[in-house]
């Protein structure tokens, strides 16, 4: 029942129950209000989408209550000070500190993430509780008695600690595992986010193909794509390396040329102006021989030692004679070729027909 | 003889793909979708070959292996996985495969992984031939055991023409020299591989997440 008003209002129902009970003080009124929503069948609304209040919102509506309670206190509606200052107090600081949408008290208390305001609002809910204990106490005897009304009130705090102590280090310990939990959710979220993006995509676009290569190209750019999600490939900080660069090339040139390219590398290099020529050239020959050899796949295979590197791009395609070969495909290779030449390195290709081509290409390290 | 095949992977449409390329070939003993019934149904069928995959519930590929060669010793794995992370690789070879394919191999390819495994030989994929070569590249350490501990030149040379995508017998013509010498010296490679001490092996395959 209070959850369905705290709904209507966008409050909390710790408060909405505090505040029927402060209103039940002055007569059973707030019982009799509980009553009347209670029979209007508030709580039956729950599909409605709460908007979190803001925070003047909470305030006006705090201050209303205020209000409300001072005019029952202006027309005579009043039973006692004492009684519905205590009450309020114990109530709305109980409310403060059990409230749903807040860590526990205990959990505030050692927890570093808890917020500010959560922190105030503890702050505030200690302060109603121990004003109401003093109210109470201030008008129950005299200041000589406050021995025995400290004691009872000691005796009540230990009796709440024992009552509800377990309960409070539950919730704090369920506060926790809830706070896990939405971490783990969220992280869920983003992969399937990710996934929705990419693989299913893809999925989706096989079933829609009737081209095997076709398909074939889709779930292998698919699986790279994921590989490099998941497991990453972990560029040094700030450094491109010329491995890493030749693996997106490869990449590149297999989605564009619908050719597969198998890249093996041992050892790596960072990339500067004449590994970049190195990595320009490779990457032509790669394009070469996608587009011209009709081999199914090619590999591109690199090596880097102290003194040379090297790299393959090799086919076993139909080939070619390079004596008889005109037009492009020989500009292409002596392009390649004058590329690696201007970085200090040389290029060779060989081919055979019928039996493939492999380029080759090398270049001493220069000591930087 | 055609070669008695055994078959473990926990994806069971993999599986069921795998058995329909390799069922016409080979004699599919049986298949096991959990480590514990796959070690006890490949001790009691004793298969010539084991298609093994890596990433399993309960320990995985290796725990099959290490599992069934401690009592038949003969049975050869060849490893099957969607993983190409060294880690995993070199793991597998370590365990006691004799050769590491990934799933995305074509089936003819495949076939002729068993035929060869089955035949005694170890099947180095392109990727698996640069995985060796970049783990026993580098500075020797100083305590160092050349027969255990460092490639051949000629190992070199035929794990280079491997990684370049040549087939054994494309290596073969190229260093003038035999498929089986080609063979003798992938096998030779394997055992360094399995039996090395060389410290950097672990560590850089570590180091060295995906290639």
């Amino acid at each position: 029942m209070a959850g369905g008003l705290a709904d209507t209002l966008g409050v909390s129902d710790a408060f909405v129950r505090a505040a029927f009970i402060t209103l039940s003080t002055v007569w059973g009124l707030g019982l009799l209000v509980y009553l009347g929503l209670w029979l209007m069948e508030l709580d039956r609304i729950e599909d409605r989408v709460v908007e979190p209040v803001l925070p003047h919102q909470a305030y006006g509506l705090a201050i209303g209550f205020a209000g409300l309670m001072l005019l029952l206190g202006s027309v005579g509606w009043w039973p006692s000070n004492a009684l519905v200052l205590t009450v309020g107090a114990l109530a709305f600081g109980t409310a403060a500190l059990t409230d749903r949408n807040m860590p526990g008290p205990l959990a505030a208390l050692v927890d570093p993430s808890v917020d500010r305001p959560g922190r105030l609002r503890m702050l505030i809910g200690v302060g109603l509780l121990i004003g109401g204990l003093a109210v109470f106490s201030a008008n129950v005897g005299p200041i000589y008695e406050i021995g025995p009304v400290l004691l009872a009130v000691a005796l009540t705090g230990v009796g709440i600690l024992v009552a509800f102590g377990p309960w409070v280090t539950r919730l704090a310990r369920d506060l926790g595992t809830e706070r896990r939990e939405r971490i783990r959710q969220e992280e869920r979220a983003e992969m399937a986010a990710h996934l929705h993006d990419s693989v299913l995509q893809t999925l989706a676009l096989i079933q829609r193909s009737d081209d095997p290569l076709r398909m074939s190209m889709l779930a292998r750019h698919q699986e790279s794509e994921l590989r490099d999600w998941l497991y990453g490939n972990l560029p040094l900080d700030g450094v491109d390396l010329l491995s890493t660069a030749l693996k997106d090339a490869a990449k590149r040139i297999e989605a564009d040329h619908q050719v597969p390219i198998d890249v093996v590398v041992v050892g790596d290099h960072t990339l500067d102006d004449s590994t970049r020529a190195l990595l320009g050239a490779a990457s032509e020959a790669m394009v070469n021989a996608a587009k011209h050899s009709g081999a199914e796949r090619v590999s591109l295979y690199f090596e880097a030692d102290d003194d040379e590197l090297v790299v393959y791009v090799t086919d076993q395609g139909k080939g070619f004679d390079s004596g008889e070969v005109a037009g492009d495909r020989q500009g292409i290779s002596r392009s390649i070729k004058a590329r690696v030449q201007r970085a200090g390195g040389v290029a060779a290709v060989d081919s055979q027909l019928g039996e493939g081509t492999e380029v080759t290409l090398r270049l001493p390290v220069v000591a930087s | 003889m055609s070669a008695r095949v055994y078959l473990v992977d926990d994806h069971r449409l993999f599986l069921a793909g795998v058995r329909a390329e390799l069922s016409e070939e080979f004699t599919i003993v049986g298949s096991g979708y959990d480590v514990d019934t796959a070690i006890e149904e490949i001790r009691g069928f004793d298969p010539d070959v084991v298609l093994v995959d890596v990433h399993m519930p309960d320990g995985g590929g290796i725990a099959v292996v290490e599992g069934v060669l401690g009592t038949n010793p003969d049975v050869k794995f060849l490893a099957l996985s969607v993983s190409d992370q060294a880690e995993d690789v070199i793991a597998m070879i370590r365990a006691g495969a004799r050769g590491y394919v990934t799933k995305t191999i074509e089936p003819a390819d495949l076939a002729n992984a068993v035929r060869r495994i089955h035949a005694g030989d170890a099947v180095f994929s392109p990727r698996l031939a640069g995985f060796v070569l970049d783990a026993f590249a580098g500075a020797m350490p100083a305590e160092v055991d050349p027969e255990l501990d460092q490639l051949t030149a000629r190992e070199k040379d035929v794990l280079r023409l491997i990684a370049r995508g040549f087939a054994y017998k494309q290596v073969a013509r190229k260093l003038n020299i035999s498929i089986k010498t080609v063979e003798t010296h992938v096998s030779s490679v394997l055992r360094k591989l399995q039996l090395s001490n060389r410290h950097e092996l672990a560590r850089w395959a570590s180091k060295r997440r995906i290639v």
